[in-house]
């Protein structure tokens, strides 16, 4: 049917975005893959259920941000628990060592409040608008704005203290220009 | 005291340049929201990979031999 054809097409392009989010989530590339592997499975299984002309990729999201934390439940252990081993994971993840200007910037964001990294990474990097990270999150717009906020606030201090000196114009600009495809 | 003021000077003309292409954000919110997406990127821009095309693959399969056995 090609119905079906198309919304597998469709998921494909989403599962970039999706490896990201999990990524962010459960700090480990792993985990990560386990958990977009869980989601497209959800997706498949529940295609019925979404109406085609609204947005995929916040259906998506929002099937694998539920898996996530039903994963964390069931694990009956909190993120925060996890605290410092997603840093450490990450860093010694062998792709990730042409990367290190950014396990600063990692550790930051893992020493954040999951509801303040997942609202940061939903507006800052997602590309979703208050409206879909709130419909995401389940919460109102307000509270993600004040998420976002919070957590911006939060990463300036913690690279403010921590990253003093290696936080100059000079290593953004290398990090973007070594990190970002040449447009 | 002059060796200071030279200091906070310089320190002073590297913040403007840093926050002229950011018009009214502060420098240290746009270089948090760069490095946010380079972080992002750096998993996103990665190609899919084979296990997720091999699954769906499978899904689609295993759905089209439920049809037919219930035709």
């Amino acid at each position: 049917m090609s119905v079906e054809f198309d919304f597998r097409k469709e998921l494909i392009t989403i599962i970039p975005n999706l490896r990201a989010f999990a990524t962010s989530l459960t700090g480990s590339f792993d985990r990560a893959d386990d958990l977009v592997q869980e989601t497209l499975v959800k997706a498949w299984d529940k295609q019925h259920t979404f109406q085609p002309g609204t947005n995929l990729k916040a259906w998506l999201f929002t099937i694998l941000r539920n898996e996530f934390y039903t994963q964390m439940r069931k694990k009956g252990r909190e993120v925060q628990d996890v605290d410092g081993i997603h840093a450490m994971q990450l860093a010694g993840h062998p792709e990730q060592q042409g990367h290190l200007d950014l396990q600063d910037f990692r550790k930051a964001l893992d020493l954040l409040p999951d509801d303040q990294r997942e609202a940061l990474v939903l507006i800052g990097a997602s590309g979703f608008s208050y409206e879909e990270a709130a419909d995401i999150c389940k919460c109102a717009v307000g509270t993600i704005k004040s998420r976002v906020s919070r957590a911006r606030t939060r990463i300036a201090e913690i690279l403010g203290v921590e990253g003093d000196g290696d936080y100059g114009p000079d290593s953004i600009s290398s990090q973007i220009i070594g990190v970002a495809p040449a447009a | 005291m002059s060796d200071r003021e030279n200091e906070d000077e310089k320190l002073q003309t590297g913040q403007t340049q840093k926050s002229q292409r950011t018009g009214s954000e502060l420098g240290i919110g746009a270089s948090i929201g760069k490095q946010l997406k380079a972080y992002y990127d750096d998993v996103a821009s990665e190609p899919v990979p084979d296990r997720f095309l091999s699954l769906l693959d499978a899904l689609d399969q295993a759905e089209s031999a439920s049809k037919k056995n219930r035709e």
